[in-house]
């Protein structure tokens, strides 16, 4: 039998706060809000920004929320243009350690050059929500 | 010892959002830091915002701002919305209304989570408020949940209350039950092109009229707006003015200030004995008389008598 409720964790425990949003002039939001409810599902706080994003609001809402990491979503052909600039931008306001994850349409081919930017998780079509999941959960506190 | 708190007063903005987390954990460090940086303040104007779902709050904010930006006014923003009390997560989403902001210097957009906590509130926004004020932002707007009839926490940390209603949002009754109606300094009905809008605000005004004037001489506005059209905003900004006004009196200041105090003092005790509660109630306090209970050879009534006797 069940004899003691549940203790919340003491004091220094704090969900994963994840950036989600779309830059440029991106308008397929709609996988950026499924994955904003799972990850919302998994324990992760969200701050969502939605679609129409300009390079320098993305970074500097990276800084002024504390994000732990900023999850980028691409239907369009410019994720390498527009990753490279969010990245530069985030380098150039202190921001540089904060990791970058996309999610999207991204071409295998494209995969090297966005990790050497710094890009730390890839996330396409035939990636799993646990994967992405498991990902947002290890960008937590301990970086 | 003191070192987030000299990064803030710097005007350092990773920092402010680092030491905001590091208050919503109760990290001791953050909190030494949290009092240099509370001698600092006392300078910003406080505004909090409530209502329920689908008022409106997060796009009055964003007029607001950028009527006080108009003025030169720096804004601090506390955004919170619920965590879910299942996951512990939450999708915070009254940024995407106040993207037309994101490149401005002079605007700051906190998101929090309640956390668990009641109230409306997170409860770490009195300590964000205390950070924000030492960074020298004129202007802190809270932006409380939407809120239901109990959610009245906004009340204590901010010297200008406003609640939003609109013609949509339940018939005249809904509007004078008791609850949120009567914390507000001020009553804005947005959406105001809706039909019934000029009714709501009458039936508003009436309802107040009929109140026992505040103790404070304070009269209570009924304003009218569209705020995803900036309509009504240079309106409410006055009436906002002339509410400072009124508590910037000799008389009030202290009365304000206090209110304030006792707010972020609630909040604070609110942690404490909610996490002695958890511990009393989780049966380590007491694994033989939680026993007896499980066997009925005690009762509910006993043991809590038990536990919280260690506690007067």
């Amino acid at each position: 039998m069940q004899t003691e409720t549940q203790e919340t964790p003491a004091g220094n425990s704090q969900p994963v706060r994840c950036l989600l949003g779309m830059l440029g002039t991106d308008v397929h939001s709609k996988g950026i809000r499924t994955i904003a409810q799972l990850l919302r599902d998994a324990g992760i706080e969200v701050i969502y920004l939605g679609e129409h994003n300009s390079v320098k609001g993305m970074a500097r809402a990276a800084v002024d929320e504390d994000a732990d990491l900023v999850g980028l979503s691409f239907s369009s052909a410019a994720y390498v243009t527009y990753t490279r600039q969010l990245i530069e931008e985030m380098n150039r306001i202190g921001a540089g350690d904060i990791p970058v994850m996309l999610g999207g349409i991204i071409h295998p081919d494209d995969h090297a050059e966005l990790r050497t930017m710094g890009v730390r998780g890839i996330f396409g079509a035939g990636s799993t929500t646990d994967e992405i999941v498991a990902f947002v959960q290890s960008m937590g506190r301990s970086r | 010892m003191g070192a987030m708190a000299d990064r803030v007063l710097t005007g350092d903005r990773r920092a402010a959002g680092r030491l905001i987390s590091e208050a919503e954990r109760r990290e001791p460090q953050a909190l030494q830091d949290l009092g240099i940086l509370y001698q600092h303040g006392g300078h910003a104007r406080t505004i909090g915002i409530t209502g329920p779902p689908g008022a409106g709050k997060s796009t009055l904010v964003d007029a607001l701002i950028t009527c006080f930006r108009k003025q030169a006014l720096t804004v601090a923003v506390a955004a919170v919305d619920p965590s879910s009390p299942i996951s512990q997560g939450a999708v915070l989403g009254d940024r995407v209304r106040m993207m037309r902001h994101a490149d401005d210097d002079g605007v700051l957009v906190r998101s929090m989570a309640t956390r668990g906590a009641l109230g409306g509130l997170s409860t770490a926004v009195g300590d964000a408020i205390t950070i924000f004020d030492a960074m020298g932002f004129d202007i802190i707007i809270v932006e409380t949940v939407g809120v239901g009839q109990s959610e009245t926490d906004v009340v204590g940390h901010c010297e200008a209350v406003i609640l939003l209603q609109t013609a949509l949002g339940g018939d005249d009754i809904q509007a004078i039950k008791a609850g949120v109606l009567e914390i507000a300094d001020l009553i804005v009905v947005n959406k105001k092109s809706a039909p019934g809008s000029d009714r709501m605000a009458r039936f508003l005004r009436e309802s107040l009229h009929d109140r026992p004037a505040r103790p404070d001489g304070w009269t209570i506005p009924v304003l009218m707006t569209e705020a995803s059209e900036d309509i009504g905003i240079d309106a409410l900004v006055d009436a906002l003015m002339q509410r400072f006004d009124h508590n910037g009196a000799e008389d009030r200041v202290s009365v304000t200030r206090r209110r304030q105090v006792a707010a972020h003092l609630m909040a604070l005790a609110d942690v404490e004995i909610r996490s002695l509660t958890q511990r009393l109630v989780s049966g380590r306090a007491a694994p033989e008389a939680w026993q007896a209970v499980l066997e009925r050879r005690s009762d509910p009534w006993t043991l809590s008598a038990q536990l919280f006797e260690q506690l007067r």
